[in-house]
């Protein structure tokens, strides 16, 4: 006897206890008279209990955990202890300088905003948030220098309470962007700066509990993105802004 | 929602089904380094989209998410693993018709029910993506096949016959590695 495939599809949905009862009981009728599909049965349920058995529960990492569970911190930058442990807290400044034909091509209403809130997000979620570490902006500027056809200015902003923590390259959109790394208090800021100027615009909503402010010098225009208070993120703006000035 | 609300909703509808996230996208990706890639994409979008849960069924909610950001994955790191489905039913089709079991005392039950952990899983592993992951919702998460259908996005008729050919097939390779 052969059997058919909704022979097949009965017999596992059987095994499953996914039949109505009327048809677990016709079919229970139909195994004991038919011994290719008991035979069938025998080795459906013999592959279950092996699986059952023998493959071993896979775990999320203590590592996957914690970047995980950092998302659900009140403070995000509760990650990363190994390298900033001596830090109390930490900002981060994100800083992107790329082509602006790519930049355009992804630029939307609220578009761009949530590229960088989510490229904030997943630095803050990976197991190392900077790709060169210093405080020191003679080291990490130089880092940028033949990754990119641009490095950004790279401002000293501790004496106002922003020390420089380091920096790495994001991509936002298709455009590979220098980033800076800042730590303040116990918040993180990302400050991104795109070519482009913007058009007066009203103030920035937040997104997931993410604030941002935005300014444009000269051709590009930059975005700070943290889920540090709004007002404060104002300061750091003013902080930054004024730090351009000098040389 | 503000930041507090979906931080709480997060941990409440995401962090409880990791280990179920990490297993899914573990047998999806097909190692341990990509299925955290993998996780961490899709709690991102699950943290992104925590507003969207409506409530009802964490886990599938969950799952469903960590599919899309697996397939999504393999479509962009193994292009050849995400056969279009239409040409797998019909490869499938044209293979279960001469495939009916050998009738006998049943020695390929018992082989089965001792493959060994690397058997077992190698078998897993080689079927198609589609049907790997029908098979490992169903056999080692557990999930029914209501929840499996909203999960893959398909009807349940289609949950069913994925799953009989996926367990025929891995009965088949393990029968057949005497």
């Amino acid at each position: 006897m052969t059997m058919t495939q909704n022979d097949r599809l009965l017999l596992n949905a059987y095994i499953d206890g996914e039949l109505d009862p009327a048809h677990v009981l016709e079919f229970e009728q139909r195994l004991a008279e038919d011994r290719p599909l008991a035979d069938e049965r025998a080795r459906i349920e013999a592959l279950r209990g092996a699986m059952r058995e023998r493959l071993p529960r896979a775990t999320a990492s203590p590592e996957l955990r914690r970047r995980v569970a950092a998302l659900a911190r009140p403070r995000p930058f509760g990650i990363a202890k190994q390298q900033l442990a001596a830090m109390a807290a930490s900002i981060m400044v994100a800083f992107a300088v790329g082509s602006a034909a790519t930049y355009l091509a992804i630029r939307g209403d609220r578009g761009e905003l949530e590229l960088l809130v989510s490229s904030h997000m997943r630095a803050l979620m990976a197991s190392q948030p900077v790709e060169v570490a210093s405080t020191d902006r003679h080291t990490v500027k130089p880092w940028f220098n033949g990754k990119l056809p641009q490095s950004p200015r790279v401002i000293d902003l501790a004496a106002q309470g922003f020390p420089l923590v380091g920096g790495r390259i994001d991509v936002i959109g298709l455009t590979p962007a220098p980033t800076l790394v800042y730590r303040a208090r116990q918040h993180v800021i990302s400050l991104t700066a795109l070519p482009g100027s913007l058009g007066a615009r009203g103030p920035l909503r937040p997104i997931d509990g993410y604030n941002a402010v935005e300014w444009t010098d000269g051709s590009l225009a930059y975005w700070a993105v943290s889920d540090l208070a709004a007002p404060e993120l104002e300061n750091f703006a003013k902080a930054f802004r004024a730090g351009e000035a000098e040389p | 929602m503000d930041r507090g609300d979906s931080k709480a909703r997060f941990a409440n509808v995401v962090i409880p089904h990791l280990d179920d996230a990490y297993s899914l996208a573990r047998w999806v990706t097909g190692n341990r380094a990509d299925a955290e890639d993998v996780v961490q994409e899709a709690c991102l979008r699950a943290f992104r989209g925590i507003s969207g849960f409506t409530g009802g069924n964490g886990r599938a909610w969950v799952l469903t998410i960590v599919r899309n950001a697996a397939y999504d994955w393999l479509r962009k790191n193994r292009p050849p693993a995400v056969v279009h489905v239409d040409d797998l039913e019909a490869v499938e089709r044209m293979r279960s018709a001469d495939d009916a079991p050998p009738a006998g005392d049943n020695p390929e039950a018992a082989l089965i029910a001792r493959a060994n952990e690397v058997k077992l899983e190698a078998a897993i592993a080689s079927l198609p993506a589609i049907f790997r992951e029908t098979l490992v919702l169903r056999d080692v998460q557990g999930l029914d096949y209501r929840e499996i259908a909203t999960i893959t996005d398909v009807p349940i008729g289609t949950v069913m016959s994925r799953l009989a050919r996926a367990r025929r097939r891995v009965i088949e390779m393990l029968g057949a590695d005497r």
